[in-house]
């Protein structure tokens, strides 16, 4: 902020004076104060910004204006090393009693001119104080309408999306939505009605005071009490006239938010202080008025009052603090604790920056995984497939220091890594079949994306041909993403949200209330699509994509100006006629200081292996959003740039990290994390891979129509299969209907079990001739020993135990017990066969990547 | 502080002072709804949970003939049917509905659904919205959303279960998870799940041996998957084992186990299917009161097939005392055990029918007006909601929205529909209703 010396404090603003005293340093506490049970507190201290927290500032806080208040915190510091919040906990006096009013939480209000001390004490006799000085007290200032009243709507939830904040509005009085359009607001409010809703003559009997209160029914219930400052506000601004404020009123231009990060214990609270800086440079303070939302609700709570509880586990959790139309962010975190002594080798920037913030979070990391288990979660997960027992073998036998890196390399140059890409892909980019006759281009954009991988193309080349592509789907098959993503409005949320992990639908009707994004950043990205034209093409369900000659504008739905293309965040652009708006904005996104491109792409890509990404939902990159270890994700997304936009170099600098290759086995400490890799977060098999799992584990096909024989699930081109194949339905393959990985569904259900457990399908698939427990049973010539090893390494990729091939032999045994002859034995065997086979593949062994 | 729950009356009972202010110190809105489900959880509500159940009609009942009679209209509208009166003085319906007649105190007519689409589809019935402008992945079954939102009562029995087989004609199917995603899919014991309940070829006995291998081999540590996903899975397991052998959720599908004179009571029905639809089951009345006792949270059950474009009077003649003796047992039922005040019943059909008959005695489609009924859920009942004109054509008083009666259901479960959201595939928070739909002020 502009330094506060030089600006005249119109409002309350925080010219101040700082005091403390230092308690005695005898005082023994005995868990006296809050929750603090064994650490003593000391170093008092009494602060509502940076600033003063920092103790850098002499003078004191200023008052003017009956308006005006002030939340302050009492802060400690513990000899546990945590800064604590004792705001609630401390006793509030202030001297003289007439000056100012202090509530029990900490919030200053003038009385009368003069100065005062305000001072804290706690139960053990710290003590600290602050002067204030109170002027103008009796000054009412003219109320602004967009300023004061506005917000007060907000925080009541008069006009949230449930109530008179929808389109239509609720009972005929309608709001903006969350307050962003203040003059709309105004006028249903003086103007509509024929005025009935305020009534100046006799404030308390306007409408909108009687509903909010509940004195006349409101079908919102009551919202306000009479005697609250709230409604004082609003009852003034009735009394003043309803003055909507001159069009020189200052603006919020931003808020800040105090502390914006700390360190808290577990048992720990931290109430916020958040102020609105005005475009005149004063300052105000409006922790009541803001709005508060965790993004971790297990980790850290926050009320209506700007008060954060953490819940008890240890992690980072974000609090979004709304005012108006801005945002801030809050950071806890809140550290596990322990000592973190023994780390596995870093191996890459991944690995040092996770292991930093694994030593800061105090959670000690799992250890390394065994080479089996790394090679069938690494094949998994780059190549959508279990390893052959072959290779299997091979890899355990290997002692080459660096054969994880070599089988990470190996398998990215298969085929099998191009064909799960392009699974995964195809679904994103909604290679969906809407009717038979689209099937040449299902086929010939699937293929596509599939030698894009092969090829390793650059991520911007990639995403460019697609965004940029006109022809039909036999000369340019990335064409075929227009033809599901239709209208202009799609392309651009699709686009947004895909390739910059930025959800613009909100600002399409109204403000985005997480988000810096308007609607005239909305209508200037869309433009970028206003000249996307098709014609029928050469085959029946073709399509012809070109840009049609013309400027490329769109229409702004709330002014209903022009509005020339713009990049997120960016100029406006002049794009001739003759050029295809999309190549400017593919040129945008794929240059090497685009902001959103390689972002997106580097944390989607954490997800699909680490089950989680650095920031969550992985599609929802925003400031107010943080991610879980910033540094890395920032490092992560300058590597992938500085790799020429390389998948598969990313992928080689994620599988190559210790990180990566950490077991999935918790230790005693960091069973609860999920949010800081101290461990391999297990996955479900996705239903294309599991199938196909499956189909290896009993030596068997499943048959999709249309296609080659022996395609496997993880091969086919798009979603026109599900329908087909009850497995693939059930265990939540997606339908190609939106550009969110979410619509792939890896929840377990109760028909997913029954389907897995009890199945004529896969009963089938266990029983059939010429199948694994047919041929086990039938090979006469191995010993159960070394048959029931071959068959864990096809299923689980690992060596028995010895337990394990005790309790099947047994089986075995017990099944063919009382056979009358060697058919009815082979017979009993090839069922015993299938029972392990079966209880193999329904353990949770076999169905998680792990 | 905030109501998450608007006002007191509107309270789920089970829920506890201590744990509403628990929920009330969270926070705003709809952000806290798992924590009230952990809330409600912890206070072990059980017995007196909120459910509903809605029998869909498929085809479209003709509401002139039911609820809605116009003995003042020419005869080629009027129709075959005479009227009774009913315990409510003043309302007649149809002659064929007695038992019904007698207790429609206990019963809520709404003659004016007014917003149906020309359509063969359970969808308007099953989401209170149409296919136009719907979101990636489409609207969610009313049931799908309630799973979502409440998650199971409890973890033997999903919280969403469909009684309806897989109809032939494809649209009665239409209505399903949409963007919640296939783990929000209504539990189907006689549709796509049918065919994994039963033992496939497998004695009992190797069951049981499967089982215990299954236990040996499966070693690892569910501790290891803090998203919980593990033990779901372990859950489910467990499930699928009971169901194949007996469990909570078997019990409740056998209706067998009730008393033989309450079975009686509710009819036997006609298991043939009807149409290209389904059949007429009066059991699964009764299993869908032993389900929502069991814990569900929302039962569906598709009965007949009412397109009667021929012959309606004749068809009508043989559905409607089916239909009048299963739901007048149910509702009975449900107020005898006390359950009237907790589950919600609501019965009706995709649209009305035109009012002339046509020239094969039947009736086409009319999706300007048509009826539904209501019972239970503690709603005002006894009671006509709109009317029509003299013919039967248009709403005269009170047009309904099907989103209405949504809206007035979600609020019998103990959900504000001006606060609880979903987002959908796109990050975009839905409600649960469509827009200007609020619980009717009439029922509640």
């Amino acid at each position: 902020m502009t330094s506060a010396h030089q600006q005249p404090a119109t409002r309350n603003r925080p010219t101040w004076t700082w005091t403390w005293s230092a308690m005695v340093a005898s005082i023994c506490f005995t868990g006296v104060v809050a929750t603090a049970e064994t650490a003593r507190t000391d170093n008092l201290a009494l602060e509502f910004d940076a600033a003063s927290a920092a103790g850098a500032k002499p003078a004191m806080l200023r008052l003017k204006t009956s308006a005006a208040r002030q939340q302050v915190l009492a802060t400690a510091q513990g000899s546990d090393g945590f800064v604590r919040d004792l705001t609630r906990s401390v006793t509030w006096e202030s001297s003289p009693a007439n000056i100012v009013k202090i509530s029990r939480s900490g919030l200053i209000t003038p009385i009368a001119d003069g100065e005062a001390t305000v001072s804290a004490r706690t139960a053990e006799g710290a003590t600290a104080s602050l002067k204030v000085r109170v002027e103008d007290s009796k000054a009412e200032q003219p109320i602004n309408f967009g300023n004061q009243v506005v917000p007060i709507f907000t925080k009541l939830g008069c006009n949230a999306g449930g109530c008179h904040g929808k389109s239509g509005g609720q009972n005929g009085f309608r709001l903006s939505l969350l307050g962003f359009e203040p003059p709309e607001d105004y006028e249903h409010l003086v103007k509509e009605s024929r005025g009935r809703r305020l009534f100046p003559a006799a404030p308390d009997q306007s409408l909108l005071l009687l509903k909010a209160t509940g004195i006349l029914p409101h079908g919102g219930g009551k919202r306000l009490e009479t005697d609250s400052r709230d409604y004082q506000l609003i009852r003034r601004w009735i009394a003043q006239g309803m003055p909507y404020g001159k069009p020189e009123d200052p603006t919020v231009d931003r808020i800040e938010v105090h502390p914006v990060e700390r360190t808290l214990r577990r048992d720990a609270q931290q109430q916020l202080v958040v102020k609105a800086i005005y475009t005149d440079g004063t300052v105000e303070d409006v922790t009541a008025g803001a709005q508060y939302d965790s993004n971790d609700k297990d980790i850290a709570q926050v009320d209506a009052a700007g008060q954060v509880k953490v819940v008890s586990r240890a992690g980072d959790a974000a609090v979004m603090v709304r005012y108006q139309s801005k945002v801030s962010v809050f950071r806890a975190t809140i550290p596990l604790g322990i000592e973190v002594t023994k780390l596995p080798p870093s191996r890459t920037f991944v690995d040092d920056l996770v292991f930093k913030k694994l030593k800061t979070i105090g959670i000690p990391p799992s250890e390394m995984c065994d080479d089996a288990t790394f090679l069938r979660r690494v094949s998994i997960d780059i190549a959508g497939r279990l390893p052959t027992p072959e290779e299997t073998r091979r890899f355990l036998a290997d002692t080459h220091p660096l054969k994880r890196d070599y089988a990470i390399d190996s398998l990215l140059e298969s085929s099998d890594y191009a064909d799960y890409f392009a699974n995964k892909w195809s679904a994103l980019l909604r290679n969906k079949r809407g009717a038979e006759t689209q099937a040449r281009g299902n086929f010939a954009f699937h293929g596509w994306i599939r030698d894009s991988f092969m090829e390793n193309k650059p991520y911007n080349q990639f995403v460019s041909e697609i965004l940029t592509a006109s022809g039909d789907s036999t000369q340019n098959p990335p064409v075929a993403w227009y033809r599901q993503v239709r209208d202009t409005t799609s392309q651009l949320e699709d686009s947004a949200q895909l390739f910059m992990a930025t959800r613009m639908k909100c600002a399409q009707c109204h403000h985005h209330p997480f988000e810096r994004w308007s609607q005239q950043d909305y209508f200037s990205l869309g433009a970028f699509f206003a000249q996307v034209s098709r014609k029928g093409g050469q085959e029946p369900g073709d399509e012809f994509i070109y840009h049609k000659r013309g400027v490329a504008a769109a229409v702004n739905k709330k002014t209903n100006q022009k509005v020339k293309p713009a990049p997120l965040g960016g100029k406006p652009l002049d794009i001739a006629s003759d050029d295809d708006p999309r190549q400017a904005l593919a040129d945008w996104l794929g240059a090497k200081n685009n902001p959103f491109l390689s972002k997106a792409l580097v944390n989607r890509y954490w997800k699909h292996f680490f089950n989680r990404g650095l920031v969550e939902p992985e599609d929802d990159v925003r400031d107010t959003n943080p991610a879980s270890n910033p540094e890395l994700f920032n490092a992560l997304s300058q590597h992938f740039i500085e790799s020429g936009f390389d998948l598969k170099q990313l992928i080689r600098d994620i599988c190559r990290s210790s990180t990566y290759q950490l077991s999935a086995v918790p230790n005693e400490h960091n069973g609860d994390d999920r949010q800081f890799f101290s461990r391999y977060y297990p996955k479900r098999l996705s239903a294309e891979v599991l199938l196909d799992a499956i189909n290896t584990a009993t030596e068997s096909q499943t048959t999709f129509n249309g296609t080659q024989e022996g395609t496997r699930a993880v091969q086919l081109p798009d979603n026109s299969y599900n329908a087909n194949s009850y497995f693939l339905t059930v265990f939540g393959r997606p339908e190609g209907t939106s550009a969110c990985e979410c619509e792939r569904s890896q929840d377990a259900s109760l028909a997913q079990s029954l389907h897995l457990l009890n199945s004529k399908d896969i009963q089938a698939k266990l029983s059939a001739d010429g199948g694994r427990a047919s041929k086990l049973a039938q090979d006469a010539a191995k010993p159960d020993g070394a048959k029931l090893e071959d068959l864990y390494y096809v299923v689980y990729s690992r060596a028995p135990k010895a337990e394990e091939i005790t309790t099947a032999t047994q089986h075995l045994g017990k099944r063919a017990l009382g056979a009358k002859d060697d058919k009815e034995k082979t017979a009993r065997r090839r069922e015993a066969y299938e029972d392990i086979l079966w209880a193999l593949m329904s353990s949770k062994e076999f169905l998680f990547n792990h | 502080m905030l109501n998450l729950f608007g006002k007191p009356k509107r309270f789920c009972d089970g829920i506890t002072r201590r744990s509403f202010l628990k929920i009330g110190a969270l926070g705003m809105g709809g952000a806290a709804l798992p924590e009230i489900l952990r809330a409600e959880a912890a206070s072990g509500v059980r017995a007196s949970h909120k459910s509903i159940i809605m029998i869909y009609l498929p085809g479209g009942p003709p509401h002139q003939d039911t609820f809605d009679l116009k003995l003042d209209a020419p005869s080629e509208i009027r129709g075959e049917f005479k009227t009774i009166p009913t315990s409510i003085p003043g309302f007649h319906i149809c002659e064929h509905l007695p038992r019904l007649a007698k207790i429609m105190d206990k019963v809520a007519v709404i003659r004016s659904m007014s917003d149906a689409r020309d359509d063969h589809s359970d969808f308007m019935c099953l989401t209170g919205r149409t296919r136009t402008n719907e979101p990636p992945g489409g609207w969610p079954s009313f049931g799908s959303l309630i799973a979502r939102v409440q998650g199971p009562v409890d973890a033997a029995i999903p919280p969403f279960m469909g009684l309806e087989p897989r109809m032939q004609h494809k649209p009665y199917n239409a209505a399903g998870p949409g963007f919640l995603g296939v783990s929000h899919r209504s539990f189907r014991p006689e549709g796509d799940c049918k065919s994994d309940m039963a033992l496939n070829g497998l004695t009992l006995e190797r069951l049981s041996d499967r089982r215990a291998l299954l236990q040996s081999f499966d070693t690892m540590r569910r501790d290891a998957d803090a998203s919980g996903l593990m033990n779901g899975l372990d859950s489910f397991n467990e499930q699928a084992f009971g169901m194949m052998t007996s469990s909570r959720l078997l019990k409740a599908l056998d209706f067998q186990r009730e008393d033989r004179r309450t079975i009686e009571r509710y009819g036997k029905g006609d298991a043939r299917t009807h149409g290209d639809a389904a059949p007429m089951l009066n059991e699964q009345f009764l299993v869908a009161r032993r389900l929502v006792e069991a814990g569900a949270r929302a039962v569906t059950v598709a009965y007949g097939f009412w397109d009667y474009h021929g012959n309606n009077f004749g068809n009508a003649r043989n559905d409607l005392p089916l239909l009048d003796q299963g739901l007048s047992a149910l509702i009975e039922d449900l107020h005898a055990r006390g359950l009237d005040k907790d589950v919600s019943v609501v019965v009706w059909g995709e649209f009305g029918r035109t009012p002339v008959i046509n020239k094969d005695a039947g009736r086409d489609h009319w999706p300007r007006v048509s009826c539904a009924l209501l019972a239970g859920g503690g709603m005002k009942t006894g009671q006509v909601i709109g009317a029509t004109d003299r013919w039967g054509g248009e709403p005269t008083e009170r047009p309904v929205r099907f989103g209405e009666v949504f809206a007035t259901l979600y609020q019998n479960l103990g959900l504000d529909i001006s606060k609880v959201t979903v987002p959908d595939l796109t990050g975009r928070p839905q409600y649960l209703v469509p827009d200007g739909c609020l619980p009717m002020k009439e029922l509640v």
